[in-house]
């Protein structure tokens, strides 16, 4: 190739890598991509750009959109926005294992808000309340909701016009009962009863701070709650919490009054506060993936190994084989009896574990019992096969707490009886339905 | 997170007309077999009366099959070695008898247009009348709520998944009822009523039910009877190609395949044919390949 021909490309390279290398080492380069590698010549030009510091994305899979809030729908690949920083904060996560920061928090526009996160912190410095031109976003859903990420490719560039967000500028779900509460729901308005709260000490971002914590409830449920101001909570009082907030902690749903919360009080409203049981199907509690005092109905469709008696360290009351804690050595191990069961009640599979009061009043079987089993047949898993006889296929209600991990919902039995169905009335009921479809 | 698979409430008149089945979406997700109503299934919870039990296989090696009869048609069961607690179980089971069984999904495609569907049990037990009588109730309740599923869905046409979540609809139901109304079209609601009626009659004898629908359908859809004729057709075919393999092991190594094809083609039975039928063979656990070109009984 001709030098008069390389002579726009240079100069490109020139106003694109400026002080970065000089005229000479260009030419040099170009000279080594085209004569030596073989590339083409627009090949070569972006790859001196790239060695020298040129962000220009390398894969676009598909030109990049632009949007506005409203209408991402969560399968944008590429999406340019022009929005504001709303709401901002810095987050430690474990990405597969690697401790990692991100950025998280809530962009607007004139459309409406969404949440966004920021995977590669390094090249964004983003300011709340500051107007970016962002390029090369990506939209996935999430729990249901839009989300937009940043990803290292993306850019952020500010804006010299402000825009102007919706007086709401932050995503609201509006009136929500306790029982619906889960992650994503932005900010909630919730009536309830305080059922119970106390003040507590805890040290937030190595700063020492008293809040209120203690649990509210509504006809459909009881949850968790934690003030982080002083409202002037009290036991007993009803109150409509506006602009709370939903953090899930393994699977549990807590709401939180933060610095937006209103706080008005209500009069007694409910008729049957669910301070005591939450019934839930299987499919819900999926969906939500854990909750208090929740009690559900099912059969039980399996029992599984670790059903039976159980050895227990007497510091940290893990399950221990043998006399060995793993953390604490040799032990004098506890005795315990438990079950490992699933419930299922058409809807959805609850893996349960009971606790040794439950497990000895649903099956009869006392712990001195199912000692005296395990050594007349000298067979641990006879305690196992006497609880699966007993228990499998039968209907029951349990009541317990229930956590979600890795595996799925647990739930924790803390009591736990036999439901004896009433097959007439049901079965009169389904007929009723039926027949006045018909 | 992997969830454990419900265990679905299908009375044997919905799930032995199914016909489609689906890869899940996640990477480790089983695959579903979808009924006309829009149930998703991979394992269920069935109750009923146990007719027939045979063991094919030997008293150290069990290989069970058996029948068993709900309000609406047969159940086929298979319970073979890797099903430890259903094989000790069934070995006690007395027929007649009330069991329940929870088990996953098998099906046998013999070519494109017929499926046979059978359960093998993860627990297999006898019940009462009563557990018996309360399954069957749970089962009518959920056959009601998916004809109104797929009635609410048939209103509307054009709505999304999302559409159909809203109004009530769990994802998964949703999904299902919209996939099963693309595949099958709109069911045939009259087969599906006389399940509940029969459950009805059978859970209310004092009453007289009639919930007058069309007599011209019968209770036990036609399906099922077709079903056991091919059925028993086709595993007349698989014991003769077993007995074939034994035959052909001469070294115990298996049988090689080429002799086999000569040997089911001296039988009728062709290349394509011989190679269902070992799949098939294969997926029951029954043979298996020691080597590339052998097939050998297990």
């Amino acid at each position: 190739m001709k030098m008069e021909e390389l002579t726009p490309h240079i100069e490109e390279l020139k106003r694109v890598v400026g002080e970065k290398a000089s005229e000479e080492e260009l030419i040099d380069e170009l000279n080594t991509y085209l004569n030596v590698y073989h590339v083409s010549i627009e090949a070569a030009v972006k790859g001196i750009k790239r060695k020298y510091g040129d962000e220009t994305p390398l894969f676009v899979t598909a030109s990049s959109i632009a949007k506005k809030i409203k209408e991402m729908t969560g399968d944008e690949k590429n999406v340019d926005l022009v929005a504001k920083i709303v709401y901002i904060e810095e987050k430690q996560i474990t990405a597969r294992g690697v401790p990692k920061t991100i950025f998280s928090g809530i962009l607007g526009d004139e459309t409406g808000t969404i949440p966004f996160t920021v995977w590669d912190v390094g090249k964004f410095e983003l300011v709340k309340g500051e107007t970016y031109n962002f390029k090369n976003a990506y939209g996935k859903k999430w729990n249901d909701k839009v989300q937009l990420n940043f990803s290292e490719r993306s850019t952020a560039e500010v804006s010299a016009t402000p825009i102007k967000t919706p007086e709401r500028t932050i995503s609201y779900s509006g009136d929500v009962k306790i029982s619906e509460l889960r992650e994503g729901l932005g900010n909630v308005t919730v009536t309830g009863k305080i059922v119970s709260a106390e003040n507590k000490t805890i040290t937030s971002k190595g700063e020492t701070k008293t809040v209120l914590a203690g649990y509210i409830a509504d006809d459909t449920g009881k949850v968790q709650f934690t003030s982080w101001n002083d409202l002037g909570l009290k036991v007993d009082e009803a109150v409509c919490a506006k602009n709370a907030y939903v953090r899930v902690w393994r699977g549990i749903p807590q709401l939180n009054f933060g610095d937006q919360c209103e706080i008005s009080r209500v009069d007694g409203i409910f008729q049957n506060i669910q301070s005591g049981l939450n019934k839930r199907s299987i499919a819900d509690i999926i969906k939500v993936g854990g909750g208090l005092d929740i009690a559900v109905t099912g059969t039980i469709v399996d029992v599984r190994t670790g059903t039976g008696l159980i050895k227990r360290c007497p510091e940290c009351n893990r399950s221990i084989i043998g006399d060995e804690c793993t953390s604490h050595g040799k032990v004098e191990a506890v005795n315990d009896l438990r079950m490992k069961i699933v419930i299922d009640d058409g809807t959805g599979a609850l893996s349960s574990i009971v606790t040794r009061d439950a497990t000895e009043s649903l099956t009869g079987i006392t712990l001195d019992a199912a000692m005296a089993m395990a050594s007349d047949k000298g067979d641990q898993d006879a305690v196992l096969k006497a609880i699966d006889e007993k228990v499998l296929i039968m209907n029951v209600t349990a009541v317990g707490n229930v956590l979600s991990d890795d595996y799925g919902p647990m739930m924790i039995v803390r009591e736990i009886k036999q439901i004896v169905t009433d097959m007439k009335k049901e079965a009169e009921e389904l007929m009723v339905k039926v027949e006045a479809s018909l | 997170m992997i969830l454990r698979e419900t265990a679905w409430r299908v009375f044997a008149g919905e799930m032995n007309l199914s016909t489609l089945e689906r890869k899940g979406d996640d990477e480790k997700a089983p695959t579903y077999l979808i009924t006309p109503l829009g149930t998703r299934l991979s394992r269920v919870l069935v109750a009923g009366v146990l007719l027939d039990k045979e063991n094919i296989g030997s008293p150290e090696d069990p290989l069970w099959r058996a029948r068993m009869e709900d309000v609406s048609g047969s159940y086929f069961i298979n319970v073979g070695r890797y099903q430890p607690e259903a094989a000790t179980a069934m070995a006690s089971l007395e027929t007649p008898s009330f069991v329940a069984v929870i088990g996953k999904i098998r099906t046998y495609r013999p070519d494109d247009t017929r499926m046979y569907v059978s359960i093998r049990p993860e627990r297999i037990m006898k019940i009462d009348a009563e557990t018996r009588q309360r399954i069957v109730l749970e089962t009518a309740q959920a056959t009601w709520g998916r004809l109104n599923n797929v009635k609410l869905a048939l209103s509307m046409p054009d709505a999304s998944i999302d559409d159909l979540v809203t109004k009530g609809m769990t994802r998964e139901e949703a999904e299902g009822v919209t996939e099963a109304i693309g595949f099958y079209g709109t069911p045939e609601s009259t087969r599906y009523l006389k399940l509940i009626q029969s459950s009805l009659r059978m859970l209310l004898p004092d009453k007289e039910i009639d919930l007058g629908l069309p007599e011209d359908v019968s209770d036990m859809p036609d399906e099922i009877v077709i079903d056991e004729k091919t059925t028993a057709g086709d595993v007349d075919k698989e014991d003769l190609v077993l007995n074939m393999l034994g035959e052909l092991d001469k070294d115990g190594r298996g049988a090689p395949m080429d002799e086999l094809i000569r040997r089911a083609a001296t039988e009728g039975i062709a290349n394509t044919e011989l190679e269902e039928i070992t799949n098939s063979l294969m997926d029951k656990g029954l043979v298996y390949e020691p080597v590339l070109g052998r097939l050998k009984r297990i």
